[in-house]
């Protein structure tokens, strides 16, 4: 039974940072309705800032936040402006070669700039790695905070979409592209909001799982698979879908690795991803047929 | 009877053409991924075959005749096949080395042993290269199973005498990123230590992309496991050691197999204090002792007089080892023609502990070197020093303070 706690603990807990990733990932697939492949290349990219932050100015991943969450939706903005945007009247494939474009281009370059080696963020603090002791359970220090952050994220961003006049415009915009665009919105300019505020999440995650992980070029690919389960799992666009859907996918990779076999867990939740796409293809929490 | 002046001229300029082409230099092909992901250790390998050759060229070169290497860049098994097509049709080149990485050896040896041409493997380490009956083919190095044998006796020599206890009472966990390299010494493993009686309480393989090794961790736990050998490559040997401390789980010893249990980079993220008294079994790297390495300090030497730098890892010495007992029985050849070499390799014989990298060398029929070895090292204050064989250590294994 204890097991089955640590275990169930685990895979909750690695939920959160499956969240704190993927909840930038639904918010651009669900209004800017782009399939974005470069976005685990966004978050090596904000890992590499945090780490050349916390290199050369000595400061805590946690205080690189700022300024990542800063660099991310620039480089999210001028990636919907500058190359999503030029392409918005094409077909999906087209959008879709472009972030898969943007992706190599990104992560080949990150080989030429910091070679293949694996870096780490100094933490003398330690503030962020290390683990507690919950009665007879462990975890992680640095998995706990991630989980309250990413908790913190979906409540801040719900509030914002229901609560403020861009936060609307944003809804608006996601349901339907031409009434918004009838209403006065400005439908490009909330797609580069939409999409710097995706990638601007991931700032957040890089600072928060920076002590965590080390980062390397191909960084991005480690997650962002898994990612995409989540956010079909849980529904386009949905953030509470997100969440739970990370959750979800956290225990089953747990619970899995410790009682099928280790190298069998994508398998299981790749299995539950079909099962979703055939019978339930908006999602648990999408909006039901007919919201595309 | 009349000489015509012309035909003297003709037999004189036949003469010079011919003392021409004997005169020229002997062509050795390298082939190597000199780019792409694996150049780096490409290029160090390289580096230990440029070596070999510069003191064979000193040393009066191949039949009176200085070496000449003709570099071959393949990062791919299709690029080794026109790479090594390349170098055996016009190149004309006298023997092939390389190659660093088993996919690279497989499609490159093929295409030589059909230009009867000799090829020397001196870093790839998929046992099969030498197991598919090719009559040119040669290896130095030690192989994937002399990897899982070194994880053995690690165990065997060094853990159970310093526990006190016997090797059979030790329970073994065995884990491994899921792909060739993890899976094919994994299996060796297995089967090496049920070979020794040991027992094998789990053997778990797991993706090189996983991002959480909890639940892997808790069944290692949950088995009791008091050795975990893993074969694993960086990023998977950082999360492993990350997260046995967050669950506290504290294994009596813990034996890589090369891969990111060699790299300095690895203790760099993991933390020296952390990986303290971990083992690593590999090729040879440069805190060895002279006295079973005879000629690694000279090497090193003579390395940091070449290239102006440290050398980056063991795959420069393992190389230059190789190439100079090949090179070596080259020039003991009554020919360069692959049969004359063939009877040329097959005649070396050196003990074990006699060469810069501690391996003897011995071939079998199959070309393989019956005495390659790897080294056991430890690392001790974040530096990987050698503990096994006992010639060749420079430092006394101790397992005092595990993570």
């Amino acid at each position: 039974m204890e097991i089955f706690l640590q275990l169930l603990l685990n895979g909750i807990l690695l939920g959160g940072t499956l969240a704190i990733i993927s909840i930038g990932l639904t918010l651009i697939f669900g209004i800017v309705r782009v399939v974005n492949f470069a976005h685990g290349e966004f978050l090596m990219i904000g890992m590499y800032a945090v780490y050349l932050m916390n290199q050369h100015f000595g400061v805590h991943p946690y205080v690189a936040i700022i300024p990542a969450v800063a660099l991310l939706f620039m480089l999210g903005a001028g990636m919907q402006r500058f190359i999503i945007q030029p392409l918005l009247a094409a077909e999906g494939h087209i959008q879709i070669f472009a972030t898969v474009g943007v992706s190599i281009a990104l992560m080949n370059a990150a080989l030429m700039v910091f070679g293949a080696d694996v870096m780490t963020v100094n933490n003398p603090s330690g503030l962020g790695t290390g683990s507690v002791g919950i009665g007879p359970l462990r975890a992680s220090t640095g998995q706990l905070l991630t989980f309250a952050v990413s908790l913190a994220l979906v409540g801040g961003l719900h509030w914002f979409l229901h609560n403020t006049f861009l936060g609307r415009a944003v809804r608006a915009t996601a349901q339907h592209r031409n009434a918004a665009l009838l209403m006065g919105v400005n439908v490009n300019r909330i797609y580069i909001f939409a999409f710097g505020l995706g990638c601007a999440c991931l700032g957040l995650a890089s600072g928060m799982i920076a002590p965590q992980y080390p980062v390397f070029p191909t960084f991005g690919t480690f997650f962002v698979l898994t990612a995409f389960v989540i956010v079909v799992l849980g529904g386009l666009g949905s953030l509470s879908g997100a969440l739970i859907g990370s959750i979800l996918i956290g225990v089953v990779d747990s619970l899995a690795g410790y009682y099928i076999a280790p190298d069998l867990k994508e398998v299981v939740y790749f299995m539950i991803f079909l099962a979703i796409l055939i019978f339930r293809p908006t999602g648990l929490f999408g909006a039901g047929r007919g919201s595309e | 009877m009349k000489i015509m002046p012309w035909a003297i001229n003709g037999v004189a300029a036949l003469t010079l053409s011919a003392s021409l082409t004997a005169y020229a230099d002997v062509q050795i092909g390298a082939l190597y991924p000199l780019s792409g992901g694996l150049a780096l250790l490409g290029d160090e390998s390289y580096r230990g075959l440029e070596i070999a050759v510069a003191e064979r060229n000193a040393a009066g070169g191949l039949k009176g005749e200085p070496i000449k290497l003709v570099k071959a860049d393949a990062v791919d098994a299709a690029q080794a096949v026109s790479a090594a097509r390349r170098l055996t049709s016009s190149e004309n080149v006298a023997a092939v080395f390389g190659s660093y990485s088993s996919a690279l050896s497989f499609a490159a040896t093929q295409v030589t042993e059909l230009a009867g041409i000799p090829f020397f493997e001196l870093g790839a380490v998929a046992d099969n290269i030498t197991e598919r009956g090719l009559q040119n083919v040669y290896r130095s190095n030690p192989t994937a199973r002399d990897f899982a044998q070194g994880t053995i006796t690690a165990i065997t020599k060094l853990v159970a005498p310093q526990l006190k206890v016997n090797p059979t009472s030790l329970k073994i966990a065995i884990i491994h990123e899921d792909a060739l390299y993890g899976t094919t010494i994994a299996a060796f493993q297995k089967e090496l230590a049920l070979k020794e009686g040991l027992q094998v309480v789990e053997v778990l393989p797991y993706s090189a992309k996983a991002v959480d090794l909890s639940s892997l961790i808790l069944r290692l736990k949950g088995a009791g496991a008091d050795v975990v050998l893993q074969t694993s490559y960086q990023n998977d040997t950082t999360l492993f050691f990350r997260q046995i401390r967050e669950a506290g789980f504290a294994p009596k010893a813990v034996i890589g197999a090369g891969g990111g249990y060699s790299m300095q980079d690895t203790v760099k993220v993991v933390g020296a204090e952390n990986i303290e008294g971990v083992l690593d079994v590999d090729f040879p790297q440069f805190q060895t002792n002279e006295a079973g390495a005879p000629g690694i300090a000279a090497f090193a030497e003579a390395y940091r007089a070449r290239y102006g730098s440290e050398p980056r890892s063991g795959h420069s010495l393992i190389n230059y080892v190789g190439a100079k007992v090949f090179l070596d029985a080259m020039a003991e050849a009554k020919s360069l023609d692959a049969e004359d070499v063939r009877e040329a390799v097959k005649a070396i014989d050196i003990p074990i502990g006699r060469t810069a990298a501690n391996i003897g060398a011995k071939f079998g029929d199959n070309g393989q070197n019956e005495r390659a070895q790897t080294t056991i090292m430890q690392w001790q204050q974040g530096v990987l020093k050698t503990v096994y064989p006992p010639a060749a250590a420079v430092a006394q294994a101790t397992l005092a303070s595990q993570p």
